[in-house]
């Protein structure tokens, strides 16, 4: 194993500086705890937490994960206790976590996320607010905050006027310029954002003729989304400059890797956890060994080394031959 | 209920041995010693597939003895099929042993083990543990044809009492287990893995009778380990599995979702709601 502390792998997300790039995801991750037998929590940079939203939610019916090829869909449904609950059961015990815990917040009006975010952030077990505007799984087409620019600057907006913490706002991919939308959520005020949520989609039984989700339709998340996870991270270092987590069917530190180098400052992990637990320590084991031979001695050196812009199509038909 | 299970551990298991006991039906024999000592009957594993790159497969632990356990699992799909290309020799890792598991204790002395396809799998360590404090085990066990009913003879072997049932009638009963069950005299208690329109019937037919159940749920999992809440089954509330929830705005105050992988998977049939 490479000698991590000859390396400089910390990732700034507004005024929190993480020291390790690698972070859990929410709604793949429960609240660290539930992984600490099979992964050395202080080896990662944060734990995002599960969406809270300010009602309690029984989320929706089962099937809620159906496993498709090179990844899963998933439609939990934001099942949460809601944020009274949580914050006099919870929160509290977020405080043993050995790494940072990001608070995440789901709504239904912009009303909500700034009720709940600035409950949640007053807590000082929470380091940072990741703003859930892209959950495709719920009623009330929750997901159509992330899908419009006004109503992604009204949200951030509202969540920034409750709290100095460090906003991260999380976007679609389901959109058709994610460019736009980032802008949006920094104009109004996002420390940095989380590229990307799932991709919708469905799978339906042939032999029963219908969807196979509970919920009809899901996320999709997994290896199958990298390529387009991977694409949005690069359309978003274009367009703002605050940090990016980086998120999308990474599986390995080359997967990492490529995300850093498409202008990501960190990376989320998900749905690998699923396929291996210890996902995020060998990831980060084979960022450093990347460091290490290719002698980058501070990750974000090579953030967006490779965002050199886009060929313009006559290039691209050129590339091929 | 309610076992408490042992911390579990990623578990890092060589082959050692691997028989296709039907076709597409595999028992996978592990080395595991410090599995054996921590499992507990209706414990389960996760299988991650070798190579990564999908989720990990949860698995019924057969069997555990000595420095061995075992995997019994059908090659259904895309994971299972990788799982089955492991050979003697070569490791497979194991996040386990995950679960509750079932209540083998009790003073119930005729007690109906119900199977159906590869819920065989999690039911032979239960079998031996009720057997070993005397009780008598009938089992019920139901699959798509004799082919599939893969290791009956192990059980009577075990000391259980046979009832079969195949699907295409080509051994047994020609129908559904719950049907053979349900011939029989009643049992004191019971216990249940496979499918769930057959757990559903168990679950009646021990309603009826005011037969305690314990039913193995399968549902789809994501992480196994209690993180995603992707593998959730609606529970009574005053259940001792329920996990704490504040009343919802939806589907009424006395029903709680419980995650089937670590507040179960195995439930009372009374307390579920479902």
């Amino acid at each position: 194993m490479v000698d991590s502390t000859a390396f400089d792998v910390s990732a700034r997300i507004g005024s929190l500086v993480l020291p390790f790039p690698t972070v859990g995801l929410s709604g793949c991750y429960g609240s660290g705890a539930e992984f600490a037998p099979y992964v050395d929590l202080s080896r990662l940079g944060a734990v995002v937490l599960k969406s809270v939203t300010r009602r309690p939610r029984m989320g929706n019916p089962t099937p809620r994960i159906v496993h498709t090829p090179a990844g899963m869909l998933n439609a939990i449904g934001l099942q949460n206790p809601g944020i009274e609950w949580y914050l006099q059961h919870d929160v509290a015990k977020f405080a043993q976590t050995p790494c940072a815990t990001i608070g995440s917040v789901a709504g239904f009006s912009v009303d909500d996320y700034a009720y709940v975010c600035e409950r949640l952030a007053a807590r000082s077990e929470i380091a940072a607010i990741e703003l859930n505007i892209s959950c495709p799984n719920v009623a009330h087409e929750g997901e159509t905050f992330a899908c419009d620019p006004d109503l992604t600057a009204r949200v951030v907006r509202a969540a920034r006027a409750t709290t100095e913490k460090p906003l991260i706002a999380k976007l679609s991919p389901n959109v058709t310029d994610i460019g736009t939308i980032a802008r949006a959520a920094v104009d109004a005020g996002a420390d940095a954002l989380a590229v990307v949520n799932t991709v919708r989609g469905m799978a339906i039984d042939i032999y029963q003729r219908k969807p196979r989700l509970g919920n009809v339709t899901g996320g999709l998340s997994g290896a199958a989304i990298r390529p387009i996870a991977l694409l949005a991270v690069y359309e978003v270092a274009r367009a703002v400059s605050v940090p990016i987590i980086g998120q999308g069917g990474i599986e390995t530190a080359s997967d990492a890797l490529e995300f850093l180098l498409a202008g990501a400052s960190a990376i989320g992990i998900g749905t690998a956890n699923f396929a291996d637990p210890r996902a995020p320590i060998t990831i980060l084991d084979g960022i450093l060994a990347y460091m290490a031979q290719q002698n980058v001695r501070a990750l974000r050196d090579i953030v967006g080394a490779a965002n050199t812009g886009f060929a313009n199509s006559n290039q691209i038909e050129g590339d091929e031959g | 209920m309610a076992i408490a299970s042992p911390p579990s551990a990623v578990v890092p298991t060589r082959i050692l041995d691997r028989t296709e006991v039907a076709r597409d039906v595999i028992l996978l024999g592990i080395e595991a010693p410090e599995l054996v000592r921590k499992v507990r009957p209706g414990h389960f594993a996760m299988a991650l597939l070798p190579g990564g790159q999908a989720a990990g497969v949860a698995l019924g632990i057969y069997e555990a003895r000595g420095e061995r356990c075992s995997l019994l699992f059908f090659l259904a799909g895309d994971r299972t099929r990788r799982l089955g290309t492991l050979r003697v020799g070569e490791t497979l890792n194991l996040v386990a042993p995950l679960g509750n598991g079932f209540d083998c204790g009790g003073t119930a002395r005729d007690i109906a083990i119900v199977a159906g396809g590869v819920g065989i799998a999690s039911v032979l360590l239960p079998a031996q543990a009720l057997i070993a404090r005397g009780a008598r085990v009938r089992l019920f066990y139901g699959a798509r044809s004799a082919e599939r009913l893969v290791e009956a003879e192990r059980f009577a072997t075990e000391g259980c009492e046979l009832h079969l049932a195949t699907d295409d009638g080509s051994r047994g009963h020609r129908g559904v287990v719950t049907e053979l069950l349900a011939r029989q005299s009643a049992p004191e208690a019971i216990l249940a893995c496979g499918p769930t329109p057959m757990l559903r019937a168990v679950s009646a037919y021990a309603q009826e009778r005011s037969i305690p159940a314990q039913l193995s749920l399968e549902e789809a999992f994501g992480c196994g380990v209690g993180g995603c809440w992707g593998c959730v089954v609606p529970i009574l509330r005053s259940s001792a599995q329920a996990p704490p929830f504040p009343p919802s705005d939806a589907d009424g105050s006395d029903v709680v979702h419980a995650r089937v992988c670590v507040e179960g998977p195995v439930f009372w049939a009374h307390e579920l709601r479902w």
